[in-house]
C-alpha cells in the first residue's frame, strides 16, 4: 500500500462515528466464519455437538415433596434404578443397572483404548455401549456389560455374526448432529486395521450412502425388523435411531414398523465430524423431541410397551431425572463420556489428532488416553445416576421410572410452550396445543 | 430329502423348521411359499434347499452355507448381507438383488431390477439377462456379472469390486468413478469356472470389465454451476 493510501485509510478509520453494539449480526465468530468461506470455498466441518443455546432440560425444575406428598430418605430408602428396555417384544429384554446407557461412537471416530475404556465402564456400573459405525471391537465385546451394535446404511464391518454378540439392535436412521447427510471417511484415516475392521479400503475417502441398501421404505423396515427378530430367535430387542425432526410422524412410523422402541436424538448430539451448519441448522432439541415423542406414544396407546430412550446434550442426573419425567425411559450419553474420558471439548475430533487420546487412531495420540478412564467414566455414571436419584427421592419417588410430569415445572415460557409442563408460580401453561396440553 | 409344505406356517415357524430340517438333511424342498418374504433367513450349514414357486422380499437373507434354488421368482433384497452359500433363481428378481452381500454366489437365470449388488463387498452376482440402473452402486468387493442390457449410471462410486458386463453400450452409461477395460485372462479363467458351474452358455470373450477407479476420483462438490462466463462481448 502507498503512503498516501494508509494515510486515507487511516484517516477514514478515525473518522468512524462510534456506535453502540457496532458488531450486529456481524459478531467475531461470524466475521471467522465468512472469512473461512472465503478463504477455502468450503464450509466449516468439526466435531462435537452445536455450541448454541436451545431450549434444554435447565428450563425445568423439579418440584419437591413436602406436605401435598412426602419425600423419600436420600440415604437410607431405596429408589430403583434398573432400567429394562424393550418389552415390548424381545424375549430377553435389556437390563441395565441405570437408565444411562452409552451411545453409539464408532471406532474409527474413537482409538480403541478409548472404546475399550467405556466398555470397561459399562461393566463397572452395569451399563450398555453401543458399537457404533464400523463393525464390533473385539476388545469393546469382550469388556462390555450390555452390547448394543448398530445397523447403518454403510454396513461397514458388519456381518451375521455381530448380530450374535448383541445384547440389542439399533438400527439407524439418522443422528441428531447431521440427520440425513451422508458421511465422508478422510483416506487419510482409514488405517489398514480399520480398513480390515470395515471391510474397506485403506487410503481412498469414502462418501457413503445415507440410505440402507435394503430398506427403502418404512414397509420394507417391518420386514427387515421381522428378518432381524427371526435371526435373533425374538430374543433381543430391536431399536429404531431417530434424529430429531419430525418427531411425531416418525415415532408412529417406528411404532408401526414392530420395533421395541426408539432412540430420539436431538439436534444437540455430538459427532465425530459434520458440517457446522447441519449442527447449528438441522432438526429440532432434544427437549421438544421428547415431549413430541411421548405424546406420539400415549396417542396410540403404547407409551408402557415401547422404550424411549433419549440423546443429545444429556450432561447430569438433573437432565436424566427431567428427561426420565418427561416419559424417557433411558437417556445416552456420548459426549459427557468422552468428556469423563479427558476430552477437552475442542471441537476438533474430525482431524483425529485428538490432544487426550481419544479421537484418534495415531499410536502417539492414543497412548495419551488417561490410565483411568474407565473408572472415571463409570464414576461419572454413578454420579449422574446418585444426581437423578436425589432429585427422585426429593419428588418423593421409590424408582427413577416414576418421576412424572406432573412433578416439573418450567421456568422460560419457552420451555413453557414447547413443554405443556406449567410455568413455576403459576400451574398454568398455554393454551391447547402446545406441549402435552 | 425331506418336504416342508409352509401353507398356513408364520414366517418364524418356517424358518425354524428349516434351520432344524437343514441342520439333519441334504436335501429340504419348501413347497407352497406363496411369495413369502424374509423365506430362509440366516441358514447355516451345507444343505440344498429347493423352494418350489417364488418368494417375497429378503430371500435367503444372511445366508451362511447352504443353496437356496428357487423355481420361480423373488422380491426385492435377495440375499441382503448373505456371507456364504448360493441363491439361485429361475426366473427374474426385484430390485436390490444382494446388497451388502459379503460372500456366496446368487444366480439369477433371467432378469433383475435397479441397484444389483447395492454396497456388496464380496462374493458373485450373476444375472443372465438385463439389470435396471445403478448396478454395482458402491460396491466394496466382490464379482457383478450381467449378461443382458444394462440400465444406466453402471458401478456408480465403486470403491473395490469388478463388474463384468455383455452390454455392448457399456462406456455410455458409467456412472463416476468407474472405468471400463478388457477382461483379463485371469478373471476369463474365473468367469469361465463360475459359467461351466452354473451350465451357462455364454462366450466370456463378449464380456468387459467395468472397475474402481483408484485414482483422478470425482472430489465431490455441492454446488456445481454449470453457465458460461459471459465476456465482454455479449
Ligand atoms: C465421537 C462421536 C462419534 C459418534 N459416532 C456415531 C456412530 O458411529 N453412530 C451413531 O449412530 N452415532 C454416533 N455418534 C452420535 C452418538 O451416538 C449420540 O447420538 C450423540 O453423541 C448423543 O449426543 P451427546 O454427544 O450430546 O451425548 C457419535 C458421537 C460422537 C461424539
Amino acid at each position: 500500500m502507498t503512503e498516501e493510501a494508509t494515510k486515507t485509510r487511516n484517516r477514514k478509520k478515525d473518522k468512524i462515528p462510534k456506535v453502540p453494539n457496532p458488531d450486529g449480526i456481524w459478531t467475531k465468530e461470524v466475521r471467522a466464519e465468512i472469512n473461512h468461506k472465503a478463504v477455502t470455498g468450503q464450509h466449516r466441518i468439526r466435531g462435537m455437538g452445536v455450541n448454541m443455546r436451545y431450549p434444554n432440560f435447565d428450563d425445568l425444575l423439579v418440584l419437591p415433596a413436602q406436605l401435598s406428598r412426602l419425600s423419600v430418605d436420600t440415604y437410607r430408602e431405596p429408589c430403583v434404578t434398573k432400567t429394562v428396555l424393550g418389552t415390548r417384544f424381545a424375549k430377553k429384554p435389556l437390563e441395565i443397572e441405570t437408565p444411562i446407557m452409552i451411545s453409539g461412537m464408532s471406532y474409527g471416530a474413537l482409538g480403541k483404548e478409548a472404546k475399550t475404556a467405556l466398555a470397561k465402564a459399562t461393566q463397572i456400573v452395569g451399563t450398555s455401549i453401543n458399537n457404533g459405525e464400523g463393525g464390533l471391537l473385539p476388545e469393546e465385546r469382550d469388556n462390555s456389560y450390555k452390547q448394543v451394535v448398530q445397523i447403518l446404511p454403510s454396513r461397514f464391518g458388519f456381518s451375521l455374526e455381530t448380530i450374535e454378540a448383541a445384547d440389542a439392535l439399533e438400527i439407524i436412521c439418522g443422528i441428531g448432529a447431521k440427520p440425513g447427510l451422508t458421511g465422508h471417511l478422510l483416506g487419510s484415516k482409514i488405517t489398514e486395521e480399520i480398513a480390515e475392521m470395515r471391510q474397506i479400503p485403506a487410503g481412498l475417502d469414502l462418501y457413503s450412502h445415507p440410505r440402507h441398501g435394503d430398506i427403502f421404505g418404512p414397509d420394507d423396515m417391518v420386514l427387515k425388523i421381522q428378518e432381524l427378530r427371526d435371526i435373533t430367535n425374538y430374543e433381543i430387542p430391536i431399536f429404531l435411531k431417530i434424529a430429531a425432526g419430525r418427531v411425531t410422524e416418525d415415532v408412529k412410523i417406528a411404532v408401526k414398523t414392530g420395533a421395541d422402541g426408539v432412540v430420539i436424538d436431538g439436534c444437540q448430539g455430538g459427532t465425530g465430524a459434520a458440517p457446522v451448519v447441519a449442527l447449528k441448522h438441522l432438526g429440532i432439541p432434544t427437549l421438544p423431541a421428547l415431549v413430541q415423542a411421548t405424546k406420539a406414544l400415549e396417542d396410540m396407546g403404547v407409551k408402557d410397551e415401547f422404550s424411549l430412550i433419549v440423546s443429545g446434550g444429556i450432561k447430569d442426573g438433573a437432565d436424566v431425572a427431567k428427561a426420565m419425567a418427561l416419559g424417557a425411559d433411558a437417556v445416552a450419553i456420548g459426549t459427557g463420556a468422552n468428556i469423563a474420558l479427558g476430552c477437552t471439548t475442542c471441537h476438533q475430533c474430525h482431524e483425529g489428532i485428538c490432544g487426550s487420546g481419544i479421537c484418534t487412531q495415531e499410536p502417539q495420540y492414543r497412548e495419551l488416553l488417561k490410565c483411568d478412564a474407565a473408572e472415571r467414566v463409570a464414576n461419572y455414571i454413578t454420579a449422574m445416576t446418585n444426581e437423578a436419584v436425589i432429585l427422585a427421592k426429593a419428588a418423593g419417588k421409590t424408582r427413577l421410572s416414576n418421576l412424572e410430569r406432573e412433578d416439573i415445572r418450567s421456568i422460560t415460557l419457552e420451555a413453557c410452550a414447547m413443554t405443556g409442563i406449567p410455568l413455576v408460580g403459576t400451574n398454568y401453561t398455554f393454551t391447547e396445543r402446545f406441549g402435552f396440553c | 430329502m425331506e418336504h416342508l409344505d409352509i401353507t398356513g406356517k408364520s414366517i418364524g415357524e418356517t424358518n425354524r423348521a428349516l434351520r432344524n430340517l437343514i441342520a439333519d438333511h441334504d436335501q429340504v424342498i419348501i413347497d407352497n411359499p406363496h411369495s413369502s418374504h424374509n423365506l430362509g433367513t440366516a441358514l447355516k450349514g451345507n444343505g440344498k434347499v429347493t423352494i418350489n414357486g417364488s418368494t417375497g422380499y429378503f430371500t435367503g437373507g444372511f445366508l451362511a452355507g447352504p443353496t437356496l434354488d428357487i423355481l420361480g421368482n423373488t422380491g426385492w433384497y435377495t440375499g441382503d448381507n448373505m456371507s456364504a452359500g448360493e441363491i439361485i433363481i429361475s426366473k427374474n428378481t426385484g430390485s436390490n438383488c444382494g446388497p451388502s452381500m459379503m460372500g456366496g454366489t446368487i444366480l439369477v437365470r433371467g432378469n433383475s431390477g435397479s441397484r444389483v449388488g447395492f454396497a456388496m463387498k464380496g462374493g458373485n452376482l450373476i444375472v443372465c439377462g438385463d439389470v435396471g440402473r445403478w448396478a454395482g452402486y458402491m460396491t466394496l468387493g466382490g464379482r457383478i456379472i450381467v449378461l443382458g442390457e444394462m440400465g444406466p449410471v453402471i458401478g456408480e462410486s465403486m470403491y473395490r469390486g469388478i463388474i463384468h458386463t455383455a452390454d455392448p453400450a457399456v462406456e455410455k452409461k458409467l456412472g463416476n468413478n468407474v472405468s471400463v477395460i478388457p477382461i483379463s485372462d485371469a478373471e476369463k479363467k474365473e468367469v469361465s469356472a463360475l459359467f461351466e458351474k452354473y451350465q451357462i452358455d455364454h462366450p466370456v470373450n463378449s464380456l468387459k470389465s467395468v472397475i474402481p477407479l483408484k485414482t483422478g476420483r470425482t472430489k465431490y462438490t455441492i454446488f456445481n454451476p454449470t453457465h458460461k462466463v459471459r465476456s465482454k462481448n455479449d
